[in-house]
């Protein structure tokens, strides 16, 4: 497997369709691009404002911002469950405003999705919550249970598969449902206030969890507006205020709680990372 | 494509939702059982209509001290016709006879025999059309010592008018049943897909492709389509067992026949038809559901 710049085991990126082959240049690429994506729900008042932005493989980012910043947004213009309405978004170098409806699942079958209200079904067992999505890839059941017990041991929940979900505690659920998203060993996962419903304790478990994953170079893009979250690490920020990206190259930790609120109210117009490690506009 | 994926997660539906799917088929199956009356009704009126119309004869009055030798060559003219299944004389006294026996009243006794004439009573092969009864019934008139020819014409002409407007109103309450049948279907099916979109949203955020989520949603609905229609024929054959049990007699009295149940092929017809409706209930009410 290639390593990145930061030493990371980063595993090549699976294409959209079964069958598809990356070519050497392309392995290389970022995972993910946004370039001057604007999205409008209302005419005239654009949720996403000309958002540019550059994920690279293997990296940890943090998407943070008030509420209706388009934090969700921006994430579900990458699971297509909305389309961007100008602009582009390059995942794995592919432009996925452009995919047909169809092509949608394979996109998200590259993905790892988890949402702050779990979306795990209740009624369903722990290993069934899991295993769904390898049943998606129509893989066979003996693997299915292998992966399955790999994942819900990577995520402190082994011997747990038969439970039924709706018994577990409300961390334990964000659990199985972390442990379905990186189940299929996707290229991204997208998490959507994923901590949002826990308390404090639970929220560092989480993210820690998170950085687990990231560890063994799956790319994660960490949404929450949670900043006592954020301060308690050193990942890269991307802050959003009202439809635009501020940037931070590194944690709220490092360049302090003050500047956090201060550079959040003015976007700066810059290309270039700033050297002060502040906050820097990719407007 | 695997199928044993599918029927497990459809196995797993019915089992998780065996309550409400119980309440769907003994809803689907109060909807099937009015179809299927109304297919029984219209069933049993074509049978009646059928057998009514296969059955002409002809009365053939005499005049009154009519020769033998007259009766006679009538008899052969008649015998000589390939549409002519048997012919048997009736003296006065045989038809007042016969009348008394039919009327059951004792009032009538008092009836001399000369009010009624002697006739030639004519049965006709099955399938003999009206034209061709009148026609025969013109010519015989015309042969001498005959006063009359009664066809039943008028009769079977009302008969038939009457049994049309059965099969219309039964086919029309067919219609009307069968459409309540889909509206009660495709809101059951609906409620039951309605329950469980948490699993459709998680399978298509997961990625799955729409085929994967419908498919064992379309093997539930078609499961429910058919149990329903299996339940409406059995409470049906019950209903029909019994009833034919207490009116049989008094049905084949009025009608010259006996009633029947459906036939195999609208047996069939059912069934399939209802793991049709099931199937496609289930494949329409999840598309709201597969825009995620």
């Amino acid at each position: 497997m290639p390593g990145d710049s930061h030493g990371k085991v980063v595993r090549p990126f699976a294409f959209f369709r079964a069958g598809a082959r990356a070519e050497a240049p392309k392995v290389q690429r970022p995972v993910l691009v946004f370039e001057d994506v604007y999205k409008y729900f209302k005419k005239d008042q654009p949720t996403l404002r000309g958002v540019n932005l550059t994920v690279e493989r293997g990296e940890f980012c943090f998407v943070t911002g008030p509420s209706g910043a388009g934090k969700s947004t921006l994430l579900q213009l990458v699971y297509r469950k909305h389309t961007v309405d100008q602009g582009r978004i390059l995942f794995c170098g592919r432009d996925i405003a452009r995919l047909k409806d169809d092509s949608i699942p394979f996109l998200r079958r590259n993905l790892g999705i988890v949402f702050q209200d779990f979306k795990i079904v209740k009624h369903w067992s722990v290993y069934e919550n899991v295993a769904v999505a390898l049943e998606i890839l129509d893989m066979p059941h003996r693997l299915i249970r292998a992966r399955v017990s790999e994942a819900l041991e990577r995520v402190g929940l082994e011997g747990r598969g038969g439970d039924r979900t709706e018994n577990l505690s409300g961390g334990e659920q964000q659990r199985v449902a972390v442990a379905r998203a990186i189940v299929t060993e996707p290229a991204l996962i997208l998490a959507d206030e994923p901590t949002g419903n826990l308390d404090p304790h639970l929220a560092i478990d989480i993210l820690t969890l998170f950085e687990e994953i990231n560890e063994t170079g799956t790319t994660v893009l960490f949404a929450t507006h949670d900043h006592s979250l954020i301060a308690k690490r050193d990942h890269r920020i991307i802050g959003l205020d009202d439809g635009r990206v501020l940037e931070a190259r590194v944690g709220l930790r490092s360049w302090g709680e003050g500047a956090r609120e201060r550079d959040m109210e003015s976007p700066v117009h810059s290309a270039a990372p700033s050297s002060s490690g502040g906050l820097h506009a990719v407007v | 494509m695997d199928w044993k994926s599918t029927w497990a997660r459809a196995r797993r539906g019915w089992r998780e939702e065996l309550r409400l799917y119980l309440v769907a088929i003994s809803s689907l199956s109060v909807a099937f059982v009015c179809v299927g009356g109304a297919l029984l009704a219209v069933t049993n009126l074509d049978a009646m209509a059928a057998r009514w119309g296969e059955s002409g004869r002809l009365s053939v009055y005499l005049a009154d001290g009519a020769a033998t030798e007259d009766v006679a060559r009538i008899r052969t003219v008649l015998d000589a016709l390939p549409e002519v299944a048997e012919v048997e004389q009736l003296s006065a006294d045989q038809a007042r006879a016969i009348f008394l026996e039919q009327s059951g009243g004792s009032d009538l006794d008092a009836l001399p025999a000369e009010v009624f004439p002697a006739s030639l009573e004519v049965e006709l092969a099955a399938g003999t059309s009206r034209a061709r009864v009148d026609e025969i019934g013109e010519s015989v008139a015309a042969l001498g010592a005959v006063t009359d020819v009664e066809t039943y014409s008028g009769f079977f002409e009302r008969l038939d008018g009457l049994l049309s407007a059965g099969r219309g109103l039964a086919g029309a309450l067919a219609f009307l049943v069968g459409l309540c049948v889909l509206a009660v279907i495709g809101n059951t099916i609906r409620l039951a897909v309605a329950r469980r979109r948490d699993e459709i949203e998680v399978m298509k955020l997961c990625g799955a492709t729409d085929s994967f989520v419908r498919r064992p949603f379309v093997i539930e609905g078609t499961l429910q389509g058919v149990l329903s229609a299996g339940v409406s024929l059995i409470v049906l054959f019950a209903g029909f067992l019994i009833l034919r049990g207490h009116l049989d007699a008094s049905v084949a009295a009025l009608a010259g026949m006996r009633a029947s149940f459906l036939q195999m092929p609208i047996v069939v017809g059912m069934l399939l038809g209802g793991a049709l409706i099931g199937a496609a209930g289930s494949a329409l009410s999840l598309r709201r559901y597969l825009t995620v």
